[in-house]
């Protein structure tokens, strides 16, 4: 009895010592030593790279390489047959295999993640629409830029300069761009048939569109004017399609400004002003109010997300929203094979309007290598021959001539089994390989070159010729996400009615969506946004 | 020999066939303007919206669907396959551990329903579940990675319990011990017998879940061979929506994608053979004692 | 040899020593758990960080940081070292000591309580025992991973920067000896009980064992393992780091669950789920019973399958058809109403209109579905307990209120238990075609899924944040469910789900 008594006393006291003793975590800095401490990262593991770099210049290619190739979409049905036509060369050339590897268009942008997560693959496409920007900041991807000198310097040539210094992220190259510019310029594709028939102004301002589809109403009350949802307009910039119309009034730096309700024009991009709480903003909203009112769009339209077949079927006039000269393409030959030869479509882009036209940019389509890649420098040379190499080029693009396709007279792509094509034109989607000196133009293309040549001329007159400037750009949010979290809400509930003409008084509902946005923190994030955007401009000379 | 039935019957009787009537009405009727619009030329359901007979029939929407017959008949022979095989190996994997479960001498039982419960409640997300499977166990691209994370369900196995408990009693058991037999002969002789009803609730959900699975192929496939007959179809369509975003930043050819009939049709081809197949399974359900019924 | 086997008896003999009703080894047992409990406070020092001028410059540790770092740690704030100093690496096994310690801690506490209060389960004092025993073994364990974290950590940095503290040893020592201790005791009571532990469990049912071998290798390889990505919910993913090493943040992912309006979120996704579990159950039973009474088998046949049809329509579609009919200008509808001569309704800009047409649409496509489990119970029920009835006078009415319905209870029961625990998981799909981005109608119709899917589509590296998504929808479902069965269990154990 007494034992156990002065047995756990004896363990009480035990640990009341032990208290005393181990109490009280002083803290670290105290044992530190002030030399001791070294601001800066170590600099030997940088020089260490560059030496073995510029050894490893004579590539050794005696050990054979099976690389993955992760690409987007479906495979072709002839995948297997075309992969080894290019092994065939590839094996020869660089004792090196590329293996084809397709993302599905199921969940992609989930799958593109885990591709590099995982890090199965070598060579992988890139985008500014996969968020290039953020996966090479938060290294996803090996860095090329001494590589590309010690490897691959044709493909330096051929993608040039100051194209890879568009694929710069934090000062350091993570992709190599096609090398074919092409212009995206968002616009207007209206019904010129019907334009001409009644006799209505080219839409090529508010006022006049307002008339073009008014006039129309008037003349066949049954026509349906806009398709407009929300499926164009997720992000930060606007909240439902009927708002990209005012990219005919503001010669905005992007296609429908900046985020967060921000805005610079392209001839001064620093300058950034406020859009969201202007006096403009509200007179816009007024507008769109108006329009609805005026049953340009269906009341219903925040839920609707099929409007992918309006305009080719009729059921729309115009549409306004993630157009551009493809597109109009695609609607001139829809409108012939369905029988439609009396409808024409026309296209105007926005840029020709406020004069802002300018190229896609680098990060539009690109091919990174991903980070853990056991042979970099092989997988570079790879996607070297893939890119500068004709035939080989023509062989992953086109597939085999005689067997795929075949080019006429005029040097015109022509697919040989294009009821269901067993490879398509680009049949495995590396867009990022396109190179201009050898792609092959399809019919469609004549239309198209002219729209490009109209654009790269209207390009040259610009303050900065033929430059995208704000697709360059890619935004930490680290530091405010979770305040950017909500402002994106905020958008959904309360711009996305304002900007579809559903609310009953413009100013309260201004007013509310206003006071919702301070409250959910957009300073925070604007200023965020204008530290890191003022500093691009800076870096860019975008000034 | 008709014996008179109570005027509650026949309230009863009334009352039950007026309401599944009504009730399969409703149920039917999204079914009918599916299958309608299948048929349907897709201009005119654009136009004209949806109706219950076809208008402007064609089956040029069937016809974009079996353009590559050899393709959607792979998809039909894999969900097949992962259909039969995970539903029998899933079925006697769960059967086992739900007559354990229900075992009153197993100790652990608590316990181990527990630590199956628990998964249904708890997980780790998506990706490291992706990893085990692609990274560790190196399965991309096999069938195994398919059928395999379906086999079983916290769902299904407590299911399973309860139809075993419900349907066994526990001094039948008893007895059975007491002469002798073993689990593996009281599982196989007393417990499955009687288990129909259950054992075709539980293999229906488990495959209906294989068959409209779409998920798992998109994960874990990289060939179209061994693509699920649902994801086939699923992913035709979205590589609408995928390609029309993607037109805006580049120029890709969007032809050759699949219109609303063509949904429609997908629909009905996806889930024809299943409701063919369903009255086979239903036996289990109709075929026991009915209250009320007059035994002549 | 001999010396212990001298020993046994008389250790035996002190624990066995009678002490206020209750032996000496569970005082000094409890003792033990009390010191353990105390030791494991966040004042105590279990690793201290020794040689700091030649680690921290080897770790990158900047003099700012190191303000923020101490020289000793518990396993508390340990991860606050792992946060401040930036070493992703050390989080993830950080964070196991952590879970280690919580469960240590928690039986700890439960045996000091047991023992305070002399809780006497059915079998005297062995689930006393099994408290305390499973409480020393975690302490053990928390203790010997303990030592293994300085030396895993050391290994990774290359050198000695950390130092397991005098603590640790004594914790391993006094509990490892408790554990043998309540062991004794334990193995006395079993005889007294005729209770057997699992080596004898194992011996006696291997059979159940064995059965159950594919399901544990499922549920590890599908489920257990993978658990371990929760670590997800407290890092900010990078690529250059990869999953495990990526900085440890602590709550910050949390953060914007706090920014969103939680309550609003929580009460909308928890009230659906209700209405849907609980119409939902009872209709699928009105139905069961309905259709197992009917008497023409190919009525009875027809109509069941025409009421699993809704099932196979995918909600693709369902949207498609749902905005066909509710659509302002030209919806199904709105063409009767303004036929018969009334006003268009707004369906899609009136959110009142939505918590009843998702409700009906769920109802519509779940009922036959769910239907079937009903029908398999009542087809299971033994026919003779209808023909009793049917000789007592009883009416249709009767029979099915006093034979189907108590019949039918444990499965209804289990079921409602199982949704409680996704109560907290929405319908996402259902949800997410029907109302889409519709921000007019948020207000009533936004759930925690629909909410969490906007926000990981806005952020394409947000693996932190979904997975903190998913913690806390798990954790308040499992809580619910804890309680629920605890409930349940206490009135009747055959209802209980584990």
């Amino acid at each position: 009895m007494k034992k156990v008594k002065r047995l756990v006393s004896i363990l009480l006291v035990l640990t009341m010592v032990l208290a005393l003793t181990g109490c009280g975590s002083k803290s670290a800095a105290d044992s530190l030593d002030e030399a001791a401490i070294t601001e800066t990262a170590p600099e030997e593991t940088t020089s260490a790279e560059e030496t073995t770099e510029t050894e490893a210049a004579e590539l050794d290619t005696s050990e054979r390489v099976d690389l993955v190739f992760y690409v987007m979409g479906d495979a072709p049905a002839d995948e297997k047959m075309v992969e080894d036509a290019i092994n065939e060369i590839l094996l020869e050339r660089v004792n090196a295999t590329i293996d084809m590897q397709f993302s599905t268009w199921t969940d992609f942008q989930q799958k593109y993640s885990l591709e590099l997560t995982a890090g199965s693959a070598d060579l992988i496409y890139i985008a500014n629409w996969l968020n290039y920007g953020q996966l090479a900041t938060s290294g996803a991807f090996e860095e090329l830029d001494g590589l590309l000198d010690t490897v691959a310097p044709a493909l330096k040539e051929t993608v040039g300069e100051a194209n890879l210094n568009m694929c710069r992220v934090d000062g350091k190259i993570y992709a190599v761009p096609c090398a074919w510019a092409e212009y995206v310029c968002n616009g207007i594709k209206y019904r010129e048939d019907l334009r001409v028939k009644y006799d209505l102004p080219v839409p090529d301002s508010l006022e006049n569109f307002e008339a073009y589809l008014l006039g129309i109403k008037e003349n066949d009350p049954n026509q349906g004017l806009l398709t407009v949802t929300t499926e164009e307009s997720q992000g930060f910039l606007t909240a439902f399609d009927a708002a990209w119309i005012f990219n005919i009034k503001y010669p905005w730096v992007n296609t429908n400004g900046l985020p967060y309700g921000l805005a610079s024009n392209y001839d001064t991009p620093a300058d950034v002003y406020d859009y969201w709480y202007s006096d403009d903003f509200v007179e816009d909203m007024k507008l769109m109010k108006k329009w609805a009112d005026l049953g340009f769009w269906s009341k219903s339209a925040l839920s609707d997300t099929n409007n992918s077949e309006s305009y080719k079927n009729g059921l729309c006039v115009a549409e306004i929203a993630g157009q551009n000269p493809n597109k109009q393409i695609t609607a001139l030959q829809d409108f012939k094979n369905d029988g439609h030869d009396d409808w024409q479509s026309e296209y105007l882009a926005y840029g020709e309007v406020t004069n802002t036209i300018y190229p896609g940019h680098a990060t539009q389509n690109g091919t990174a290598i991903v980070r853990g890649c056991k042979n970099p420098e092989r997988a570079l040379k790879v996607l070297e021959i893939l890119m500068t190499d004709e035939e080989v080029n023509r062989l992953v693009q086109y597939g085999i001539e005689g067997v795929h396709y075949e080019i006429d007279d005029q040097g015109i792509y022509h697919n040989l089994n294009s009821a269901s094509p067993t490879f398509a034109y680009e049949g495995f989607n590396t867009w990022a390989l396109r190179n201009g000196e050898f792609k092959l133009p399809q019919e469609t293309d004549v239309v198209l070159n002219e729209m490009f040549d109209k654009y790269e001329k209207l390009g040259e007159q610009t303050k900065f010729p033929n430059v995208n400037i704000y697709n360059g750009f890619s935004e930490n949010y680290d530091a405010y996400q979770a305040e950017r979290t909500a402002v994106s809400n905020v958008m959904k509930q309360y711009l996305a009615p304002l900007q579809a003409g559903l609310v009953d008084d413009v100013d309260a509902a201004v007013a509310e969506f206003r006071q919702k946005m301070t409250d959910a923190g957009i300073e925070v994030c604007r200023d965020g946004f204008k530290e890191q955007w003022a500093a691009y401009c800076e870096e860019y000379g975008y000034k | 020999m008709k014996i008179k039935k109570a005027t509650s019957t026949i309230i009863f009787e009334i009352i039950t066939y007026g309401l599944l009537a009504i009730g399969s009405l409703v149920c039917v009727f999204p079914f009918i303007i599916i299958l309608s619009g299948s048929f349907t030329d897709n201009v005119t359901i654009l136009t004209e919206g949806y109706s219950i007979l076809p208008r402007n029939f064609t089956l040029s929407a069937y016809e974009t669907i079996f353009r590559a017959p050899k393709d959607i008949l792979q998809a039909y022979k894999m969900t097949l396959y992962y259909t039969v095989v995970g539903t029998a190996i899933g079925l006697i994997m769960i059967t086992l551990t739900g007559y354990v479960i229900s075992r009153r001498e197993f100790k652990y039982r608590n316990q181990v329903s527990f630590l199956i419960y628990f998964t249904s409640i708890f997980g780790g997300g998506m990706i490291p579940w992706y990893l085990m499977y692609a990274n560790v166990l190196n399965l991309k691209g096999s069938t195994f990675a398919i059928w395999f994370p379906a086999l079983m369900s916290p769902f299904l196995i407590i299911l399973m319990r309860t139809f075993i408990v419900g349907s066994v009693p526990e001094a039948i058991t008893e007895s059975a011990k007491i002469d002798g037999a073993g689990h593996f002969t009281i599982f196989a002789k007393i417990v499955m017998p009687v288990l129909g009803p259950g054992l075709a609730t539980v293999g229906l959900f488990l495959a209906l879940g294989y068959w409209n699975d779409w998920y798992r192929s998109s994960m874990f496939s990289t060939n179209s061979e061994t693509w699920e007959l649902q994801f086939y179809l699923y992913d035709l369509l979205n590589a609408t929506t995928a390609l029309k975003q993607m037109s805006q930043g580049t120029s890709i050819s969007t032809a050759q994608l699949p219109t609303e009939s063509v949904k429609l049709a997908m629909a009905v081809v996806a889930t024809g053979p299943v409701l063919l197949l369903y009255p086979f399974v239903q036996k289990y359900f109709v075929s026991g004692i009915t209250v009320g019924a007059v035994k002549g | 040899m001999e010396k212990s086997i001298k020993l046994l008896p008389r250790c035996n003999a002190i624990l066995d020593k009678k002490l206020a009703g209750r032996k000496t080894g569970v005082f000094i047992t409890a003792v033990v758990s009390l010191i353990n409990i105390i030791l494991s406070l966040p004042f105590f020092a279990w690793i201290n960080v020794v040689n700091i001028p030649t680690l921290f410059p080897k770790l990158n540790i900047t003099k700012d940081m190191a303000t923020k770092l101490f020289q000793s740690y518990s396993i508390f704030n340990l991860l606050s070292f792992v946060q401040e100093s930036n070493q992703g690496t050390i989080g993830l096994y950080a964070m196991i000591l952590l879970v280690i310690m919580a469960a240590a801690l928690y039986f700890n506490a439960a045996y000091l309580v047991k023992v305070v209060f002399n809780l006497k389960g059915s079998k005297g004092n062995l689930s006393l025992y099994a408290t305390g025993r499973t409480a020393m073994f975690f302490e053990v364990i928390l203790s010997l991973a303990t030592f293994g974290y300085v030396i895993f950590s050391n290994g990774k940095f290359g050198m000695r920067g950390f130092q397991a503290s005098p603590i640790v040893y004594i914790v391993t020592v006094l509990s490892l000896l408790s554990y043998l201790a309540v062991k004794i005791m334990e193995a006395e009571e079993r005889k007294i009980y005729k209770e057997h532990g699992i080596l004898k469990e194992v011996r006696k049912n291997w059979v159940l064992f064995v059965m159950l071998i594919p399901t544990f290798i499922y549920f590890m390889i599908n489920n257990y393992l993978p658990m371990i990505g929760v670590y997800y919910a407290f890092t900010n993913f990078n690529f250059r780091d990869g999953l495990w090493a990526s900085p440890f943040i602590g709550f910050k992912n949390f953060e914007f669950l706090i920014k969103a309006d939680l309550f609003r979120l929580t009460r909308n996704t928890i009230l659906y789920n209700l209405v849907f579990i609980g119409l939902g159950n009872i209709l699928q039973i009105i139905f069961a019973i309905l259709v197992s009474q009917v008497t023409v088998k190919w009525f009875k046949k027809t109509t069941q399958t025409l009421m699993f049809m809704p099932y196979f329509v995918s909600f693709v579609i369902l949207k498609v058809l749902v905005y066909n009919i509710f659509e302002y200008q030209y919806g199904l509808i709105n063409n009767i109403v303004t036929s018969m001569g009334g006003d268009r309704i707004d369906f899609y800009n009136t959110p009142s209109y939505w918590p009843v047409l998702i409700t009906l649409f769920y109802l519509w496509k779940n009922i036959g579905y769910g239907m079937v489990v009903y029908l398999a119970t009542i087809m299971g029920i033994d026919s003779e307990y209808y023909e009793a009835a049917r000789v007592d006078g009883a009416n249709i009415f009767q029979q099915i209120w006093y034979i189907t319905l108590p019949l039918v209870k444990p499965t209804f029961i289990i079921l409602l238990l199982y949704a409680l625990g996704s109560i907290m998981k929405g319908q996402f799909e259902l949800f997410y075609q029907m109302i889409g981005n519709n921000g007019v109608l948020y207000n009533i119709t936004d759930i925690f899924d629909t909410y969490v899917y906007r926000i990981t589509m806005t952020q394409p590296l947000s693996i932190g944040l979904g997975t903190a998504a998913g913690l806390y929808q798990s954790l308040f479902g499992f809580i619910i469910v804890v309680l629920v069965n605890f409930l349940v269990k206490r009135k009747n154990p055959e209802y209980a789900l584990f």
